[in-house]
């Protein structure tokens, strides 16, 4: 269990290999320990089976989309994960996407291909653990 | 006038007539005489050579005489009439400016009649005819392929065509539905035009008659006309022009735009990413040229970004999706998000890049997002558009109500001819065609994102000495109320989830 409030553990719920692998890789490297899910389903059983300081989740996913399962962590009825993070990370620039993550409880949504790793981890760096009575 | 018969044929058939007329009556005048000297005895001869050949000649002289003059007026205003009557003719009108007019009164007549048919022609004194000229406009209207309303002093509608969208509530009230985009609406141009004009025409592209989605929506041209005080009461009319077709096809053409920019970016961000990953780990071991080739293809990759983040906003705003979250930062806090990546791209090509934005400057209203891509734009160009070895300098200052940031170079410059065009869509100089790689899109959405945060944008030039552009965003006391009484999306996003991230947004929970 994280002692302090930075963020040591980072879920990825993410489709591609080629970019999960990357920021497992880059991440992992800074110090997180980082678990790697690519499909939607499986993404939202591991969120809720371990207590992670962040999740990563993509938008278009197998399986489950990940505003549904933002939707199921957070919006319905009671907050799943209330001491994770949950960050859209996508490359949907749509405004009504965003909104509907707000909406959704996320804690933010970013734009992967306007952040490089060593930014991701700089964003990261400057994050709190979620204190669990947030809503 | 009876049916067939054309007023310029009454004046022939009357004289006809009246020659007939004088030619029976000396006939019969004559057969009188003829009778009566041979009921008398008189010899024949005698009373032909010194009666009736004398009494014939005289009568007829008269006869003549008397028919010329009655006929003269008659002629006159038969002309006139078939002159000023709709009818096809062949008629030419009497010079009525001669003693003869004049002296006879004939002239007041005919100028009577003129003036009959001037004020005919103007619509007035014509008991039958309004009802049926407004049937006839009616008709045409119905019958027109556009939306048109016509709304008096009180905006209330006074008229609307079978094709103009219009909405009616429960109590049956009707009202205009059309939904615009932006600030830029029919209510804010009536209210403006009611304190500010007495005549205005304004035009609206890509109107929503209903919400997307909704089955009957249609996508409209709006064309409005204002006259202030109008005397038939018609103060606004408002023609919609409906355009769904065009614009389905448009909007489908921008979906595709708007996925493939998706798809563009999920290899850009394996690129950077492993760019990125791959130059930390290896930095013990990269030769410095090494390092500098890294350099490169980051700066590469992160213009590739860029273009297809100029792409996307463009079709966010040519389809007036595009949407700014303004709230209150500062531009130095903006410009440090993308500081690391232009002073990499200033360098790798060889510019001398220097940056002077005092943190203490006014807070602005900014969509920090958007601004980034204004300033990577701005000093981008630049940076294409100077020589190697020359320097680029972005500065910022207080201009009022604004903030003003310039971006300057000492390069090639613009000539005069083409600076009018810098900000339209697609517009590239046949020198830079030539030359210098780019899209033609990065100031056109500058202009369209600096305008939307309420700021204006400009470029002044020296062809062979280099360029300024500036561009100055609102001081966010200027418009903080406005902002808040608004519906500005991040506004709240920020103050309610405490700590929304976006991208380049530090973390504030």
């Amino acid at each position: 269990m994280n002692k302090d409030d930075t963020i040591k553990t980072i879920l990825i719920i993410e489709d591609d290999r080629f970019i999960g692998e990357m920021y497992v890789r880059s991440l992992q490297r800074s110090g997180f320990t980082v678990d790697w899910i690519s499909s939607g389903g499986d993404g939202l059983i591991a969120a809720c089976q371990k207590e992670y300081d962040l999740i990563l989740l993509d938008v278009m996913l197998p399986g489950k989309q990940g505003n549904d399962i933002l939707r199921q962590l957070r919006s319905d009825g009671e907050d799943k994960i209330p001491h994770s993070r949950i960050i859209v990370f996508t490359n949907f620039d749509q405004d009504d996407a965003s909104r509907a993550a707000m909406q959704a409880n996320a804690d933010g949504y970013l734009i992967k291909a306007d952040i490089t790793p060593k930014r991701l981890i700089e964003i990261i760096g400057g994050m709190k653990r979620r204190n669990g009575a947030e809503s | 006038m009876a049916l067939g018969h054309r007023i310029a044929d009454y004046y022939p058939r009357h004289r006809r007539r009246l020659v007939l007329l004088s030619a029976y009556m000396q006939f019969v005048t004559t057969a009188t005489l003829c009778v009566l000297f041979y009921l008398s005895g008189i010899d024949p001869v005698v009373a032909a050579i010194y009666v009736i050949l004398p009494v014939v000649f005289l009568q007829t002289f008269m006869l003549i005489i008397v028919v010329r003059y009655s006929l003269g007026p008659v002629d006159v205003l038969s002309r006139v009439i078939a002159h000023v009557s709709n009818e096809v003719n062949d008629v030419t009108p009497p010079n009525i400016n001669n003693g003869y007019f004049q002296r006879t009164g004939l002239k007041a007549l005919v100028d009577t009649v003129y003036a009959l048919a001037l004020k005919d022609s103007e619509g007035a004194d014509r008991p039958n005819k309004p009802s049926a000229s407004l049937e006839l406009t009616s008709a045409i209207l119905s019958a027109f392929p556009c939306g048109v309303i016509a709304l008096d002093a009180h905006r209330n509608i006074i008229y609307a065509n079978n094709r103009a969208p219009i909405s009616e509530d429960t109590m049956g009230n009707k009202s205009v539905s059309l939904l615009f985009q932006g600030d830029d609406t029919l209510e804010s141009w009536l209210a403006a035009n009611e304190t500010n004009s007495v005549t205005s025409d304004h035009m609206w592209s890509r109107v929503q008659t209903s919400e997307p989605e909704t089955p009957s929506r249609k996508i409209c041209d709006v064309i409005a006309t204002y006259s202030k005080n109008s005397p038939e009461g018609l103060e606004t009319l408002i023609l919609t022009v409906d355009r769904t077709d065009h614009y389905a096809v448009d909007e489908e053409d921008m979906d595709f735009i708007a996925l493939a920019a998706h798809e563009l970016r999920g290899p850009i961000t394996v690129i950077r990413g492993y760019l990125d990953v791959l130059s930390e780990e290896l930095k013990d071991q990269l030769q410095p040229d090494q390092i500098e080739l890294f350099k490169r293809l980051s700066v590469s990759a992160s213009r590739l970004g860029g273009y297809v983040g100029n792409i996307l906003n463009v079709s966010h705003y040519d389809r007036r999706h595009m949407q700014l979250h303004l709230h209150e930062d500062t531009l130095s806090a903006v410009y440090a998000t993308i500081a690391d990546d232009l002073a990499l791209r200033a360098s790798t090509q060889g510019r001398l890049l220097s940056v002077i934005i005092p943190d203490d400057l006014p807070t602005i209203a900014a969509d920090r997002n958007s601004l980034t891509e204004v300033l990577a734009n701005l000093v981008d160009n630049a940076i294409k558009y100077s020589n190697e070895g020359g320097s680029v300098e972005v500065m910022a200052v207080v201009d009022g109500g604004f903030v003003t940031l310039s971006v300057t170079d000492h390069g090639i410059g613009i000539p005069s001819s083409v600076i009018g065009h810098l900000f339209s869509k697609f517009y590239r100089s046949h020198r830079s065609r030539q030359s210098i790689s780019g899209t033609g899109l990065g100031l056109y959405i500058s202009k369209a994102i600096v305008e939307s945060h309420g700021g204006r944008i400009g470029v002044s030039s020296s062809e062979g000495h280099g360029s300024t552009f500036r561009f100055s965003i609102p001081i966010y006391s200027t418009v903080a109320d406005k902002l808040k009484n608004s519906d500005n999306g991040n506004g709240s996003i920020i103050e309610t989830s405490n700590g929304w991230i976006k991208n380049h947004s530090k973390f504030e929970g």
